[in-house]
């Protein structure tokens, strides 16, 4: 059987890989991507967690991945149409050109 | 009075219940003109304004009458015994903190009731006499709003039954004395002259409260020291204390004659057995001051408080300043009744001023050096209004010496008929200015005699009674003062009192001088050539007749100065009218002041005491006959016609006409001083502090922060992600590294 550790591990680099994707690259789809990478990371790591204990504690880790999916289906719908409506109004995708939240 | 009024219209209880009526009226009618004023018309403000006053009037003489029976007594909460000859009427605890309390009451007795009928009396005819005089003023209704709120205010001064509602009355005038100096406000020199009488007050009112405080420490310290058997240690005076209050009069009374009382504790080893008032206070915030300091200290507080009020040295400036109202707003504020306050209020505590020999000293030397100081600056003045005020400001004087050698029916008897002569002369004033389109100048007038002879005539009168020739009203009053200095036993300052004796024949030589000069420049010889109009006219009956009247009475209470009455149990003195009628109310300052001081034993016999009584009034008589004569003779014979006044005496002339300098001494002194603190204070505290450091200071933190803070708002994500990313981080390894350590 696969340690839990293994899981684990997998979930850390999916994550790290994750953000730096959300630090590193400039198109907002990418980023959108990537923060979708570290909630699956996330998952993961639930999952792991809860396959170990078995059911001694019920099926909460279960149920918190199933949440995570929820939660991230309804960013998705969000995200995107924040991203077609930025891509409406300024023809790119740029993080780095869309800078009008500021002082 | 029992003789003539057998049976009152009122019983007694409702005249007491109806005792805030008094106070009401007017300030009803304040308020009516003062809200609807303008609403209501001329003809309706005026009489809002008479009526109210009248109908003060009206229930002041039932007060009166109800004070003429002697069963005519009131329940003292502090005491056993009954206040014979008085009405109260408690409203109730006004306020409290901790065992401190205050009530609200009214009281009168015979000496508030006298007060009532001249402020009532005289204010009604002043009101009369402002419908004619202030006929074309746009202020019309402000005007007697103002009016009638003074004489609510003096009202509530003189029915107080505590020092603090009596404050309140002091306050309320000296706020009304302001707004009607300064009542043709768009005139800047007139609304200087109210402030200069509302500042100068204040450092008076400064006085007087710092002496209640006093007198609170006072009252405490006696009810926890005195010895058994006094006044203050009795049951009576705790519930009454937990009643009324420390402050209220009653309350006085018993303190002074606890601290009259011989001390019952004291060691055997002293020779005299020494009074209460010379112990030292041992507990409290005046521990190690004795009891007669303490009083003293009060006194002289109230001094100072009353100089302010009253207009004596060295706050009396303000008074001559003040003749920039409304002339019948002179007369009846600044000559008949608020600055007779100061007089009542001494009157009113008559029983402590008597155990402190030096305060009274210092009253009657105060009040004599003003007398003659005033009378001084009157000699070159020309304006008549402003003769008039320093005139007022030497009789206060006189007042105030019958204070200070323990005559209070005297000095209050003067307050009465000063408050009518003056307040005729004042009014003749007023009437001159009327009919001479407003010339004050004296110089500028003469000969009105035949074209005004009602004025004239009263204003005649008038000169007569405060210079004191016998007939009038005005001798009696001023020479029983002067008998008083010449013959009071003040213990240790007998020779002060006789200093001041002659000092004020002195004063009153000058009065008689300078009054008959303002009659004879004013009204007699030929219309002088710079006069504004070429005729003057008499003015109306509103105006004419409350001069009458006042002249009348100027003649008529006379009745109360002559010594008619003889004392069953003091053969060798006989009484005045005044004297008897005010026995009630000074009849523990009496007995105090006699056990304590030996004030009014004089010592002598029947035969020595009529012939000093006959020669003092011989000398006075023939002082003021001469002095005036002499001044009549000048300026009817020797200095008319342009004639030049002595070269030698022209830099004295220049000296007195400029008030001997005082205001600018003052100007020095003083008000440079604080006119520097007050920049300093500008600059430093409100400029500097407030302004720079405190509202600008604030404002620049707050942006700076705020520019500091919008360097972080860029608007790049992925820098608020890193700061999200790293701040996780730091969190991480902490709680890693606290994890296992």
């Amino acid at each position: 059987m696969i340690p839990t550790s293994a899981c684990l591990l997998l979930s850390a680099m999916l994550f790290c890989l994750g953000m730096l994707g959300v630090l590193l690259r400039k198109n907002a789809l990418v980023i959108f991507m990537s923060v979708e990478l570290m909630l699956n990371a996330a998952n993961l790591a639930f999952i792991g967690f809860a396959r170990q204990h078995g059911n001694t504690i019920g099926t909460s880790g279960h149920v918190s991945a199933f949440f995570v999916i929820a939660v991230a289906a309804a960013e998705a719908a969000v995200g995107l149409a924040i991203i077609i409506a930025l891509f409406r109004t300024r023809k790119t995708l740029d993080v780095d050109e869309v800078r009008v939240m500021k002082h | 009075m029992e003789k003539l009024f057998p049976e009152y219209p009122f019983s007694i209880q409702n005249i007491e219940n109806g005792l805030w009526l008094i106070i009401a009226l007017p300030l009803l009618g304040a308020l009516i003109n003062g809200v609807f004023g303008k609403a209501l018309g001329r003809k309706n403000v005026h009489w809002v304004a008479c009526a109210s006053v009248g109908g003060s009037f009206l229930l002041s003489l039932l007060v009166m009458w109800a004070l003429g029976n002697v069963n005519t007594s009131v329940f003292n909460p502090f005491s056993p015994d009954i206040s014979r000859y008085a009405l109260s009427a408690d409203y109730g605890t006004w306020f409290s903190a901790g065992s401190f309390k205050v009530s609200f009451g009214l009281w009168a007795d015979r000496l508030s009731a006298t007060m009532l009928l001249v402020i009532t009396g005289v204010g009604f005819l002043i009101h009369l006499y402002s419908t004619s005089y202030m006929e074309h003023d746009k202020g019309y209704a402000k005007y007697f709003c103002f009016l009638n709120l003074f004489v609510a205010m003096m009202l509530t001064l003189v029915l107080a039954d505590s020092l603090v509602l009596l404050f309140v009355g002091w306050e309320g005038v000296g706020l009304c004395s302001y707004l009607l100096i300064g009542f043709w406000y768009d005139d800047n020199a007139k609304a200087w002259a109210g402030r200069k009488a509302f500042i100068t007050n204040r450092i008076g009112d400064f006085g007087f409260l710092v002496a209640s405080f006093l007198l609170v420490l006072l009252v405490t310290a006696a009810v926890r020291e005195a010895p058994q058997g006094t006044p203050v240690s009795s049951y009576r005076f705790s519930t009454g204390l937990s009643e009324k209050g420390p402050l209220a009069f009653q309350s006085l009374s018993a303190l002074a004659t606890t601290l009259a009382a011989t001390d019952t504790t004291a060691k055997p080893n002293q020779e005299t057995p020494a009074l209460v008032m010379n112990r030292d206070i041992e507990t409290g915030p005046l521990k190690g001051y004795s009891y007669a300091g303490v009083l003293t200290a009060v006194l002289l507080f109230f001094l100072l408080g009353a100089a302010g009020k009253s207009a004596q040295l060295p706050l009396y400036v303000w008074l001559p300043d003040a003749m920039a109202g409304p002339t019948p707003v002179s007369a009846l504020i600044h000559a008949a009744t608020m600055v007779t306050a100061g007089v009542y209020l001494f009157c009113r505590i008559s029983y402590l001023v008597v155990l402190s020999p030096f305060a009274m000293a210092t009253i009657a030397v105060v009040g004599c050096l003003t007398a003659l100081i005033a009378a001084l600056i009157a000699f070159a003045q020309d304006d008549i209004k402003k003769i008039l005020a320093y005139s007022t400001v030497s009789q206060l004087g006189f007042m105030f010496m019958g204070i200070g050698c323990g005559l209070f029916w005297a000095a209050f008897l003067h307050v009465v008929t000063h408050a009518f002569f003056k307040a005729c002369m004042f009014l003749g004033a007023g009437s001159v200015m009327h009919g001479n389109g407003d010339e004050t100048n004296i110089k500028r007038l003469g000969g009105l005699r035949r074209e005004m002879p009602w004025t004239s005539w009263t204003f005649l009168i008038g000169t007569l009674a405060i210079t004191g020739i016998v007939p009038l009203s005005g001798f009696f009053s001023k020479d029983a003062i002067l008998f008083g200095l010449e013959t009071q036993q003040l213990t240790g300052y007998v020779p002060v009192l006789h200093t001041l004796y002659w000092l004020g024949l002195i004063a009153a030589a000058c009065t008689a001088f300078y009054m008959v000069r303002l009659y004879v420049l004013t009204f007699e010889g030929k219309r002088s050539p710079l006069a504004k109009l070429p005729h003057a006219h008499e003015s109306a009956w509103p105006m004419t007749l409350p001069l009458v009247v006042l002249a009348a009475l100027s003649v008529l209470a006379i009745a109360h100065g002559l010594p008619l009455l003889s004392l069953p149990h003091s053969p060798h003195h006989s009484q005045t009218l005044m004297e008897a009628y005010l026995f009630p109310v000074f009849n523990v300052a009496n007995q105090l002041g006699a056990d304590t001081q030996k004030l009014l034993k004089t010592g002598l016999d029947k035969t020595e005491w009529t012939s000093l009584l006959w020669t003092g009034w011989f000398k006075a008589w023939l002082i003021a006959l001469v002095s005036g004569g002499i001044s009549a003779l000048l300026y009817f014979k020797l200095w008319r016609g342009g004639r030049k006044f002595p070269a030698i005496l022209e830099p004295l002339r220049r000296f007195a006409q400029n008030k001997f300098f005082v205001d600018e001494l003052y100007e020095l002194l003083f008000i440079e001083r604080a006119k520097g603190l007050a920049k300093g204070l500008y600059r430093y505290v409100d400029a500097f502090f407030v302004d720079r450091v405190a509202v600008h200071g604030t404002a620049q933190t707050v942006g700076f922060l705020g520019r500091v803070l919008c360097w972080f708002q860029n608007g790049n994500v992925q820098a608020y992600a890193s700061a999200i990313a790293l701040a996780l981080a730091v969190g991480l390894t902490y709680a890693l590294l606290q994890v296992l350590s």
